[in-house]
């Protein structure tokens, strides 16, 4: 049985924490798609809803034409990373059929997860509103881009305005520095993580109360809160704290400093006076090094610029790897920037990427959990969904519709 | 509501914030000279002091502290006893105490491990994250105020309330092991999905054309705004409309997005003149009121009184000790909650009643005092 006491789905005996749960997934692109991922790998049944006649952007690799992939290698590889492990079923929301059928299975799913703009699903009658009397034990997250309350609700955004309006891209480099961003969509994995945490709560509190709840999170909520400190003492101070590039508070001298070859660095953070010695004797104890004023943290912070441009005369010399090598091996902090390609590469490369267990098109790895769990297991990476390839099966494990039904509705043009 | 023992690190930290916002009871157990996250600036009151750091005022809101010397083998009996009585623990390695010691003193306890061997510069370089942040061809930097370590902390939080979650409906504890190492690298998995399926390698991309050829952020009179200009063709007519620029107006080809790639450089010089006659909320409310995704670029100082944060009561006013009723920073869980979080504690703040709640009576306290416990 699931938690709903409803039939068991296919995934409920494998001792995963969300066995036996499941998620109607109404999101698109990342934000929403990334939770439930998330919820995917730890077990729950999360059933796309798709739509075959307006397929996501994202999910087809022929954007332009708007075409129906048909296949998983007509989904771009970055759809076939984020939707792994889950289950598609097209729906037609535009009609009546499709949006009652999206009501039946509302109704028998523990989560569902949206991540339209406000207004949407409430215009299809799908809202938390619609939803919460045919399953009041439903937990319904909505996750929006500022909520769907507030002046701001009806507010486009986007990962880059979102890394603009929470102060990521002002507190992020040097005092005099633009605006500074990051190349992935940070906003996205900050809302996701934040759903699927409150999701497991609600579960965890509906387990005792018996109650759904209607989550309606804001992504910009979700970024600001990473930014909590420097917001709390922008409220009490009533000024900004000063943007800190690559320095530390209290540890000195640390940067990201050039290496031989362009647009080559290094990362060194020395975190103690003793590694400081070590570095000193790494470099081959210059005369520099021996200053006074650098024996304490306070001093070699006070003298920090001088102490970059002395230390960046030494690692512009070397390649990086060999500026990180000279450093560990003396026990003081560095790390070379690697890009994506040295990331992967060599035996001490990235951990949380796995090779697909069923590699289809697309990209040969997909992003595993950083976590395990010793006596629960998380769910193998599945790959993900065709269009629409399990629509007849859902159909049939949740709502144990018959073929007759299910052709009924595709004759009302409910199931495209 | 379950009860969590919190001995994490800063990159651990945001976690048990999150499970105090959603009504948890939270400890914080100390050592006697306070956690590090105390001394970490800036400070409330920009003056150090062990109680008004920004980053343990935030991060501890809603937990209480035990403080103990984490030294003395008397204190140890005391964490145990405590352990005894939590649903979870969340830890940084190394443990301070054995975990076989720690299941033994309670076996369905939910006991996560958080793996970190690196400094915070150091780790985000080796995962990939700082060859995307910056501008093109200059120093990578860090993201800012450690925000990193709020991430790894939110990946610690699922973690945690997933195996809470399995352990109310079985009844069993488990040791989660949670690899900050990892969770940094899982940020970059679009730039592994690019280099694994096109053999693309992503870089940094400062501030312009992260999205659609034209995107990115221009200056105004008080700072900078941020804008998408839309991929279709449609969006693009609405925008000139708009916009009102000769030149961009006079170039019938820029409706097609590649073009307007391949004249960005002409296209953000127009921009950047005509925007810098607006302030930031005035050019923004009216891109939004003509659906282009437009936003200012703030400073946390702008934020402070920010009407959506206000309405929705993300800022939420409160009794604090030492400032007064502020517009506090409820968080993005917590304030869908509806919990009221209690101002981060005194260090020991809540020494006698825990101690009192454990059963140790004025004879057992004085034996931890004369053990060097407390």
């Amino acid at each position: 049985m699931n938690h709903h006491g409803q039939s068991a789905s296919s995934n409920e005996k494998d001792g995963s924490p969300l066995a036996g749960t499941r998620v109607l997934d109404f999101t698109h692109v990342l934000a929403g798609p990334f939770c439930t991922r998330l919820l995917a790998d730890l077990g729950a049944d999360v059933l796309k809803v798709e739509s075959a006649t307006r397929p996501e952007r994202l999910g087809s690799r022929k954007t332009s034409a708007g075409a129906a992939p048909r296949t998983r290698e007509d989904r771009a590889p970055s759809f076939l990373n984020t939707n792994r492990s889950k289950r598609s079923i097209t729906i037609n929301l535009k009609t009546e059929a499709g949006r009652l059928l999206a009501r039946r299975l509302a109704g028998m799913a523990d989560i569902v997860v949206e991540n339209f703009s406000a207004s949407v699903m409430d215009r299809l009658q799908l809202g938390y509103g619609d939803l919460q009397p045919l399953n009041p034990k439903l937990i319904y997250v909505s996750m929006s881009g500022f909520g769907h309350s507030g002046p701001r609700k009806s507010w486009t955004s986007m990962n880059m305005n979102l890394q603009a309006y929470t102060g990521l891209m002002m507190v992020t480099g040097e005092e005099k520095d633009p605006p500074t961003a990051i190349a992935n969509s940070w906003n996205d994995y900050m809302g996701g993580l934040h759903a699927c945490f409150g999701i497991l709560q609600a579960l965890t509190q509906r387990a005792k109360s018996g109650q759904g709840t209607n989550i309606d999170l804001s992504q910009f909520e979700c970024s600001v809160s990473t930014f909590g400190p420097l917001l709390l003492s922008s409220i009490v101070n009533g000024s900004t704290a000063p943007r800190l590039g690559n320095r530390s508070m209290v540890a000195a001298p640390q940067g990201v400093y050039r290496c031989e070859g362009a647009d080559e660095w290094c990362a060194i953070s020395v975190q103690n006076d003793e590694q400081w010695q070590a570095f000193a004797s790494a470099l081959g104890n210059p005369g520099w090094a021996r200053d006074d004023r650098f024996a304490t943290v306070q001093g070699r912070m006070d003298a920090h610029d001088e102490l970059d441009r002395l230390i960046e005369s030494w690692t512009s010399r070397l390649p990086k790897k060999e500026v990180q090598r000279c450093l560990k091996e003396a026990g003081v902090p560095a790390e070379r920037m690697r890009r994506i390609n040295e990331v992967l590469e060599g035996p001490d490369g990235a951990q949380v990427f796995h090779p697909w267990d069923d590699p289809q098109g697309g990209s040969t790895l997909t992003t595993g959990v950083p976590f395990s769990f010793s006596s629960s297991l998380l769910s193998r990476l599945r790959p993900a969904p065709v269009l629409g390839e399990h629509t007849r099966d859902a159909l049939n494990d949740w709502l144990g519709l018959t073929e007759v039904e299910v052709r009924e509705l595709e004759d009302q043009g409910g199931l495209v | 509501m379950a009860r969590i023992i919190d001995m994490a690190a800063h990159p651990a930290v945001y976690a048990a914030r999150l499970l105090a916002e959603t009504g948890n009871e939270v400890i914080r157990i100390e050592s006697s000279q306070g956690d590090s996250l105390r001394r970490l600036g800036p400070y409330l009151g920009d003056k150090p002091d062990l109680e008004k750091g920004a980053y343990h005022q935030f991060f501890n809101a809603g937990k209480q502290s035990l403080k103990l010397n984490l030294e003395a083998p008397a204190a140890r009996r005391v964490v145990l006893d405590l352990i005894g009585t939590a649903d979870a623990l969340i830890a940084s390695s190394p443990l301070l105490l054995e975990e076989s010691e720690i299941l033994e003193a309670n076996p369905r306890l939910v006991l996560i491990k958080v793996i970190n061997d690196e400094p915070e510069l150091c780790a985000v370089a080796r995962s990939g994250l700082l060859a995307l942040t910056g501008h093109p061809g200059q120093r990578p930097v860090l993201l800012g105020g450690h925000v990193v370590y709020a991430a790894t902390g939110l990946y610690v939080s699922v973690a945690a309330a997933g195996a809470l979650f399995c352990s109310q409906l079985t009844g069993q504890g488990q040791v989660v092991e949670v690899s900050i190492r990892q969770c940094l690298e899982s940020f970059v998995e679009q730039a592994m999905v690019d280099y694994t399926s096109w053999g693309q390698v992503t870089e940094r991309v400062g501030y312009r054309g992260a999205i659609t050829a034209v995107s990115g952020a221009f200056p105004c009179t008080d700072g900078y705004w941020m804008v998408s200009v839309p991929q279709s063709p449609d969006g693009w007519g609405k925008f000139v409309d708009w916009v009102q620029d000769p030149v961009l107006s006079a170039d019938a080809s820029l409706v097609d997005e590649a073009e307007r790639d391949a004249k960005k450089d002409l296209i953000v010089e127009r921009l950047g003149m005509w925007s810098k006659g607006f302030s930031k909320i005035e050019i923004v409310t009216e891109a939004q009121k003509r659906h282009v995704p437009a936003a200012p670029v703030s400073t946390p100082l702008d934020l402070v009184d920010d009407p959506q944060l206000k309405a929705r009561g993300f800022l939420s006013e409160t009794d604090h000790p030492d400032f007064g009723r502020i517009l506090f920073p409820l968080g993005a869980i917590g304030s869908l909650w509806g919990n009221k979080l209690n101002p981060a504690p005194s260090l020991g703040q809540q020494n006698a009643k825990i101690l009192a709640e454990l059963g140790y009576k004025e004879a057992d306290i004085q034996e931890l005092v004369e053990g060097g416990a407390l």
